[in-house]
């Protein structure tokens, strides 16, 4: 008889392995790590290192999703926004009812040549106004009066969809890299995940100081905590992948001029490390400013500026690199802004809005419904497309990961894919 | 570690004989930013309610207003007459730039100014408990350009800091920069902009969940008229919307004040910032309700004091539980100025040492990244602030080479020396004397009680010998000592508190 003990596999690449030869593993599972279990309940194939790729771009602050795509027929955009309207003929012309913002002219290119779609006044019901609730809501897939502890790529890779061997303390590749000095909530996980943050500023240290550290961070035979648990794991992490990382940016050359802001060189950096054959699945970049409650025409035209001008730029590099149809750009952001214009030319808190997706792989330039305008004072936008309907076609059309074990639920997937 | 106290016990009092050397470091970690034994000394000669009263004044000491902060202040007005009348654009925009570079320049003084004031001993527990209660009243010099506005909001905060909360929150809702920062600038009887309202109930009083919309879009209309001119607040009673709001099932002609007093009789009222205080000082995991409900309950009964909280919660039984001890993630403004007290060094006058590192770690000083302020927990820790944190010690432990300094930091540095504040960096002389006076032994024993808040194994610290008394060559022994203490202020224990 098979001794389920001694064969209990003790990774995850180990436990997928098993999944495939058909063994019962189900029956095991009160032995198993529960991540493991859950691995195979997934069962997704093991890693190669040309898999697709995600990159999030978070608009921090929520972006004014009307004056991002304008409604510039109807009559009620402008008795809504009668100061801060884009007008009709400086918008850039996507149909006969719909133009981009002016800033957006990179991005329009794009979309052009069959690179880029929007879709259309995404939200959820019962939306929050709160930029943390309803961005706690949208990074972790929950509905709105639902609190989950993980993010929905946190709860990805607990699936193994990541599908990198990047166990805490190995040095292996992270499984998800962000470009911001905070994890962002999308990457909390159950179980520890290597994940690493790109910033921080060279690294002095000789190596024998090196060894002393690391030995001093493998030592846990004292009186732990969860909070030393978990900085030794990251700090043991982050020594090793370091260096690769640092060595990775420093010798990059990019196929395109990418602007000077830091937001372009995120992207840049992002497209270095995807470039160098990383198995990084899913890389987070965030640009913060989009909360124009004063104001706004001026800011909000930069904002989309740096946005587009940037997005174009890392897209670019990746074709010129030939890396384009392994990787899908999203953005996304907490909340819209209000229909009306405040007294101040800015906007408040709304709901839905639209959002970009960008690769060579996106279909059609435009999906899912328009919002409808015709509201009474101060009432928000009835979203139309589900936020989490853009997660379940990234993670079933651009991750083949089932759904249902990352979202709870299936939803129906969109067509940009 | 469990914490096995009933939610009655927890609040009362530590007895007194638990109360002993290591009690009275865990506190000054938790409260200051480290435990110099000095401070160690004079807390159990007086003892920990009498320590308490001292530690948490009736009073703070104010930030005197930086000089680059002042200049601009009173150069304003002028200067933007100036940009108005620009005779072109280019012109407008050459203005506008150097406005800007003034600008950053009088942030960074007032940034350095306050670590500079924040690491001294007697600052340190209430420039601490400010910045808990700036982390909930939060404004942000990426909206607030005009630094003087920031100065003068945190000092509104200081002089709330130890008194009633509802009257600290009636004064933040009287500070320019506050006023600004949500909006109330343009909010007018004919358009009430809610941001503030809103912010108000949750994230200064009460706390998501706790009021309706319906509330918000009322308790707005309380709030229009709050203006800030060139000398500060001004209310602008033909702003102000004076018919009747209906705000928490209460209707009556409220104004902002009433409003906020509207909030504070509301049940959440009372749990709202002792649950803030447990995030910013206890645990990342926040306390339960159990354990909030009779603290809340004193604490309403207690007039909302936020220096009897203080008093209370820190001399509680709940607050030395082992559950609480070594193992909370230092914020970096603790590292930072943690690392300037344990290694008996000042603040740098000069961006290099503090406040670009501090950015790097996470937490640039008046730049939160939103409203809700700063995380914290273990959103602070990743591999790239983890490295940033490790460059840090390093840099503290590097001489300054001053000739690469500027001319204003060059200045800065004279007047640093001039008020004996001149140790920028922990030097070899420091180092060698430490040598010539100590055993290894009693080197490895002094840092590891000294710097790390948890109780380490015999091998750990068999391992930082070892590493200290291998260097035989004695021209190396003092860079080995270095090492040493660098490699140990860089270990993931030294990031706990």
């Amino acid at each position: 008889m098979h001794n389920a003990y001694q064969a209990l596999p003790t990774t995850r690449r180990e436990f997928l392995t098993w999944g495939t030869k058909g063994i019962g593993l189900l029956a095991f599972s009160q032995f198993a790590p529960s991540f493991l279990v859950q691995s195979t309940l997934a069962a997704t194939p093991t890693p190669e290192k040309d898999r697709s790729i995600l990159v999030l771009v978070q608009l921090a602050g929520g972006n004014d999703g009307l004056n991002t795509v304008i409604p510039y027929e109807d009559p009620e955009y402008y008795r809504l926004r009668p100061t801060i309207g884009i007008k009709k003929e400086d918008a850039i012309r996507l149909t006969d009812t719909l133009g981009l913002h002016p800033s957006l002219s990179a991005l329009h290119s794009l979309m052009n040549e069959g690179r880029a779609g929007i879709v259309q006044n995404v939200g959820y019901p019962n939306p929050n106004h709160s930029h943390f609730r309803s961005g706690e809501i949208w990074e972790t897939a929950s509905n709105s009066d639902q609190n989950l502890p993980s993010g929905w790529i946190g709860r990805f890779l607990d699936n193994a969809c990541g599908g990198a061997p990047g166990t805490a303390g190995t040095g292996g590749d992270p499984v998800a890299v962000h470009v911001s000095n905070e994890l962002p909530q999308s990457f909390q996980s159950r179980y520890p995940q290597s994940t690493f943050g790109l910033r921080g500023g060279g690294n002095r240290n000789n190596r024998e100081n090196l060894a002393f550290l690391e030995k001093l961070v493998k030592h846990d035979d004292h009186e732990a905590n969860a909070n030393a648990s978990f900085l030794r794991a990251t700090m043991m992490d982050a020594l090793v992948t370091e260096q690769r990382v640092q060595k990775v940016l420093g010798g990059y050359r990019a196929e395109s001029t990418y602007p000077g802001n830091g937001f372009a060189q995120s992207l840049r950096n992002v497209a270095a490390l995807i470039a160098s054959g990383m198995s990084t699945r899913v890389y987070f970049v965030s640009l913060g400013g989009f909360d124009t409650h004063s104001n706004q025409a001026n800011n909000h035209a930069n904002l989309l500026r740096t946005l587009s001008e940037g997005l174009a730029a890392f897209q670019k590099d990746l074709i010129a690199k030939k890396l384009d149809s392994q990787v899908l750009t999203m953005t996304f952001s907490e909340f819209g802004r209000r229909p009306n214009e405040n007294e101040s030319r800015g906007t408040d808190h709304g709901t839905a809005a639209p959002l970009f997706v960008m690769g060579s792989q996106v279909k059609s330039p435009l999906h899912g419904t328009p919002p409808s305008l015709k509201l009474q004072k101060n009432r928000d936008l009835e979203f139309s497309t589900d936020f989490r309907q853009v997660y379940a076609t990234v993670l079933d059309k651009w991750f083949a990961c089932p759904t249902d074990q990352v979202l709870g639920k299936t939803y129906e997937p969109l067509s940009f894919l | 570690m469990k914490l096995d106290l009933s939610p009655q016990a927890a609040w009362q009092p530590l007895p007194a004989n638990q109360w002993n050397e290591d009690a009275a470091r865990h506190l000054l970690r938790r409260v200051s930013w480290a435990a110099q034994p000095p401070e160690v000394a004079r807390l159990m000669n007086e003892g920990l309610k009498a320590g308490l009263e001292r530690l948490f004044p009736a009073k703070a000491n104010l930030l005197p207003e930086p000089r680059l902060v002042s200049n601009l202040a009173e150069a304003g007005p002028a200067y933007y007459q100036k940009i108005r009348n620009a005779e072109s654009r280019e012109q407008r925009q050459v203005l506008q730039r150097e406005q800007r570079e003034r600008q950053r320049q009088a942030l960074q003084d007032l940034s350095i100014k306050w670590l500079q004031f924040a690491s001294r001993p007697e600052n340190a527990v209430t420039e601490k408990w400010t910045h808990f209660l700036s982390d909930i009243y939060v404004v942000s010099h990426e909206k607030i350009n005009n630094p003087a506005e920031i100065h003068a909001h945190h000092d509104t905060l200081r002089q709330g800091a130890l008194g009633a909360a509802p009257a600290l929150t009636k004064a933040v809702s009287r500070s320019p920069a506050m006023v600004r920062y949500l909006d109330l600038q343009n909010s007018n009887k004919n358009a009430p902009n809610e941001n503030f309202a809103r912010e108000l109930f949750e994230l200064f009083v009460l706390g998501e969940g706790n009021y309706t919309e319906a509330d918000i879009k009322e308790a707005a209309r309380a709030f229009t008229g709050y203006r800030v001119r060139a000398d500060g607040f001004h209310f602008a009673s033909s702003q102000h919307d004076t018919r009747p709001k209906t705000v928490f099932g209460q209707t009556g002609k409220f104004t902002g004040d009433d409003v906020i007093d509207l909030a504070y009789s509301q049940p959440a009222a009372a749990a709202f910032v002792p649950k803030e205080l447990g995030k910013f000082y206890l645990s990342d995991s926040p306390l339960s309700p159990a354990y909030l409900a009779p603290l809340a309950d004193w604490w309403r009964s207690a007039g909302y004091d936020l220096r009897q909280l203080a008093h209370r919660v820190f001399s509680s039984r709940l607050f030395f539980h082992p559950a609480f001890r070594g193992n909370y993630i230092k914020r970096p403004t603790q590292l930072y100025l943690g690392l300037v007290q344990d290694l008996n060094i000042n603040v740098a006058p000069y961006p290099r040492h503090s406040l670009n590192t501090l950015r790097l770690m996470g937490e640039e000083p008046f730049r939160p990244p939103n409203v809700s302020g700063w995380d914290g927990g273990r959103l602070w820790i990743n591999s790239g602030t983890l490295n940033a944190r490790r460059q840090l010690v390093q840099t503290l432990f590097t001489p300054v080479n001053e000739e690469n300094l500027n001319a204003d930091e060059q200045v800065e540095i004279v007047a640093a020396r001039a008020q004996g504040a001149g140790v920028f960096t922990v030097t070899d002389e420091r180092i060698e004397g430490m040598l010539k006076n100590m055993t290894p032994e009693q080197i490895t024993d002094r840092f590891v009680d000294y710097f790390l808040p948890v109780k380490v194994s015999k091998t750990y610290r068999a391992e930082i010998l070892a590493f200290l008394s291998s260097e035989t060559d004695e021209a190396k022994r003092v860079a080995r000592l270095r090492s040493t203490a660098i490699t140990l202020l860089q270990s993931p224990e030294y990031q706990l508190c």
